[in-house]
């Protein structure tokens, strides 16, 4: 007998609570029937309990490489927040040293006096924005560590309520991404999970989006300069699109002279790497708004704001560290694909099979089947794998069935073996072993 | 996998963020003391009245603040802070898989769809204020509405029975026992069961024997062990913990019954008893690791990936997810198919049935089967149904 179907079978988080389609069998009467003998199945036990707890650990653990988002956002928030505070200090006592040597300039005494007590206030007013700032940062960091402490509280034994709240921190996601932003947040509060999802960094997005969304490039372009080095780094080209935008907003109101002033001043410095972008557009001006070109037409229409707000998103997720899809959408896809088989839309699926409902059927449409390395056979009847404990007869006729589930048929029909899906009948004893390597 | 090394990296930027900050606070309350003082000086020179020049103490001012030079004192916390920051995200980048996306497949999912399956999701899991927010937020709510009513159903029969209440259940399970009987459930007569014990144990003999005649008689034909010992526990009325049968009273008996009705519950209603978002989620957790392996193998050939029939890698997802037989030919490794069915050797062992075709040489030959002795003739092979 060539190993073991799922005699590893332990309950996982999702398991211990058995399938309502799986009947729970009684005790038997008749004698199971042994595979290789008591000492086989005791040393397959044995493997079984020794394989399990680590297979199951390693599982976790490739689970949890999978978090790069839930430590990664906070901690480019909190580098955010400190690049932030410190170009406001680096402002103000470059302002303050310059303010002193303008002071040695000052026409009299009383106002030598005046502007270096402005300068203690001001310097007063900077030390409580450090301070403001330094909280923030601080609870900043606290956010991270308590993503990490997260990280370190799953082990087994809390396997199903640790997947509980990350399902539920995949659907917070997928909120703020749609721009759902109160269900994000009732499910966060209610679920208190606030520390584990990022709402306040999407918040930040959401100003940007619902301008963008209005046809203003202004907080857009202000969140273009506040991560200029960064955007520059990574070559985008962001700004450069909105100031296009606004360019082409000129034109259709008809506005040539201010324009061409636009385009010398923001436009310009951009020739040098994007000419041709950068021509196309200039081109707009001999053209006009009811251009029927459809070059330039394109650029006059409404859609070439949606495409600068998935610009934006796209430009954000990068610079959070996240993935651009929904995180949901990912995990998702990978499930659907490694849940799809070829049986998942025949009649006899079984509820419990997220393929078996329309809206699952649809997603997965698109998506590749499962590929198995190894025999799983489930009973057709009770809907348990069949395994060394409980292994697979056939009836005459070719179908197979478990053995837990043949024996309970035969006790109730005194020997007698009806086939559920051909009324094929035959006795117990017909019954023959199949082996499945 | 081990958090230490990143919380300990993480420990290093906050004690070199803390440092920045003082040094920060430092600078400035330098140059706040210097310009205090100089104000103080000017102040004074004029009481005293001797007539020194506030100039020649505003030019002594710059001087000492050019000597300073807080902005190069500035940059220099910067610079060392600034190490600090890009190790971090190196480090999490080594440590986790920083792009999960990976292996996503450029299609998109109907939003429609994903929004419909979310709200069902609410619903199931009893978060009706999250699930109607969503709604309201996101969808059409006549789309959804089927979906709600049955599940505030369902919560209230669970919230009544966290208080002990079994009136809503048994009359919910009393208006469903056709149904449950053919579903091979016995909830009813367990829940009466537990009302039985319930009033047995509130000590009312009497009426816990007229609650057994009217409710539990009926079950006598299938039950009737069951019904023996339990009339049996009338001598132990108000003081069951000293019967031979204290484990009626265990307070776990109320979350198994929670939880076989919800299981039934949801199998009338045609739905599954875990959430399929959530079993789905989880699936994805578990083939997500390999599929990413296997794409950061594959990474040039991206565009096949897009257009796969299969997946290109075996997943194995523990048993719990596997909802259909699939058989693997041992000799060829390939998932069984209607055109290539299992095959049962009289020997006992299952190949695949072109897996068999080529041994025998297009079935005109007999061979060995390849995990027993057995001489094989393809004849004698048949089909199997899983
Ligand atoms: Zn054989």
């Amino acid at each position: 007998m060539l190993p073991l179907l799922g005699s590893n079978r332990q309950p996982t988080f999702i398991s211990q609570i058995p399938n309502p389609d799986r009947r729970d069998s009684p005790k038997m009467d008749i004698d199971p029937l042994p595979n290789g003998g008591p000492a086989a199945a005791v040393a397959a036990a044995a493997v079984a309990a020794t394989n399990a707890p680590s297979s199951k650990l390693s599982r976790l653990a490739e689970s949890l490489k999978l978090e790069h988002q839930l430590t990664r956002v906070p901690f480019e928030h909190l580098k955010k927040s400190m690049r932030a505070n410190h170009r406001v200090v680096e402002k103000e006592v470059s302002a303050v040293v310059s303010a002193v040597s303008d002071a040695a300039n000052a026409p009299g005494e009383d106002d030598a006096v005046d502007r270096l007590s402005s300068l203690v206030s001001r310097l007063q007013g900077l030390k409580r924005k450090l301070e403001e700032g330094s909280r923030t940062e601080h609870l900043q960091a606290q956010r991270c560590r308590a993503r990490l402490d997260h990280l370190e509280s799953a082990d087994p034994e809390n396997l199903s309520e640790w997947s509980n709240t990350r399902l539920k921190r995949i659907v917070v996601d997928y909120m703020l991404r749609m721009s759902y932003y109160d269900t994000a947040a009732k499910l966060a509060e209610s679920t208190n999970i606030q520390d584990l999802v990022d709402i306040d960094v999407f918040l930040e997005a959401k100003k940007v989006i619902d301008a963008l969304q209005n046809k203003e490039v202004g907080p857009a372009l202000a969140w273009c300069t506040e991560n200029k080095s960064r955007l520059k780094k990574s070559k985008s080209i962001f700004e450069f699109q909105l100031r296009l935008q606004e360019f082409v907003e000129l034109v259709r109101a008809e506005n040539s002279m201010r324009a061409i002033t636009y385009a010398r001043k923001y436009l310009a410095p951009w020739g040098s790497t994007h000419m041709k972008e950068l021509q196309r557009v200039m081109a707009t001006l001999a053209f006009r708004s009811n251009t029927e070109c459809a070059t330039y037409k394109v650029l006059f229409e409404t859609k070439q704001w949606d495409f600068l707000v998935d610009q934006f998103r796209q430009e954000f997720c990068r610079l959070y560290g996240m993935t651009f899809e929904p995180l949901l959408n990912i995990y998702l896809q990978a499930g659907l694909s490694a849940l799809k088989t070829p049986f998942c839309t025949e009649d006899g699926c079984t509820k419990e099979d997220p393929l078996s409902q329309e809206c699952f059927r649809k997603l997965a449409m698109p998506l590749p089947f499962s590929k198995q390395h190894h025999s799983k056979l489930v009973c057709y009847i009770t809907k348990e794998l069949m395994d060394t404990e409980n292994p697979p007869l056939v009836l005459p006729n070719g179908y197979v069935y478990s053995t837990k589930a043949l024996e309970e048929m035969a006790k109730k029909n005194n020997g007698k073996i009806i086939c559920p899906r051909t009324n094929f009948g035959c006795d117990y004893s017909d019954l023959v072993k199949a082996y499945i390597s | 996998m081990d958090v230490n090394p990143i919380k300990d990296a993480f420990d290093r930027v906050a004690k070199k963020q803390k440092l920045s900050y003082s040094k920060t606070q430092e600078v400035i309350d330098q140059i706040f003391q210097e310009i205090s003082d100089t104000i103080e000086k000017i102040q004074n020179t004029h009481k005293s009245d001797s007539r020194s020049d506030y100039k020649a103490l505003l030019a002594d001012l710059k001087t000492k603040i050019k000597e300073m030079a807080p902005l190069t004192l500035l940059e220099g916390t910067q610079k060392e802070l600034n190490v600090a920051l890009s190790k971090y995200p190196k480090l999490l980048e080594k440590s986790f898989n920083p792009d999960i996306s990976k292996a996503y497949r450029n299609v998109d999912l109907d939003t429609a769809t994903v929004n419909y399956i979310i709200a069902s999701h609410f619903y199931r899991q009893g978060l009706f204020d999250v699930g109607d927010c969503f709604v309201t937020e996101a969808m059409e709510p006549e789309s959804i509405a089927s979906i709600r009513s049955p599940y505030v159903e369902m919560y209230q029969i669970l919230e009544a029975m966290k208080s002990r209440n079994l009136e809503p259940a048994l009359k919910w399970a009393t208006s469903n026992s056709s149904k449950l009987k053919a579903n091979g459930s016995d909830l009813e007569v367990k829940l009466h069961r537990m009302q039985y014990v319930e009033i047995l144990q509130s000590g009312i003999r009497d009426e816990a024997l007229s609650y057994a005649r009217i409710h539990l008689a009926r079950f006598a034909a299938d039950h009737f062990a069951e019904i023996q010992k339990l009339m049996g526990c009338l001598l132990w009325a108000g003081k069951l913990e000293l019967s031979p049968y204290p484990d009626l009273l265990y307070p776990a008996n109320w979350d198994k019954l929670a939880e076989e009705l919800t299981r039934q519950f949801c199998s009338l209603l045609g739905q599954s008893f875990e959430s399929p978002l959530g079993v789905t989620v989880a699936a994805g957790v578990q083939a997500l690791p390999p599929l990413l392996k296997f794409m950061n193998v594959m990474w040039g050939k991206k565009q096949e990936w897009q257009s796969m029939k299969q997946l290109p890698v075996p997943v194995e997802l523990d048993d719990e997810f596997q909802f259909h037989s699939i058989f693997v030919c041992p000799v060829s490794k390939e998932q069984a198919t209607d055109d290539n069915p299992p095959w049962l050797m009289p020997c006992g062992h299952v190949l695949c049935k072109q897996s068999i075709v080529k041994m025998s040489k297009n079935l005109s030959k007999s061979f060995k089967c390849p995990y027993c002795p057995t001489d094989i003739d393809s004849g004698n092979c048949k089909a199997l149904y899983f």
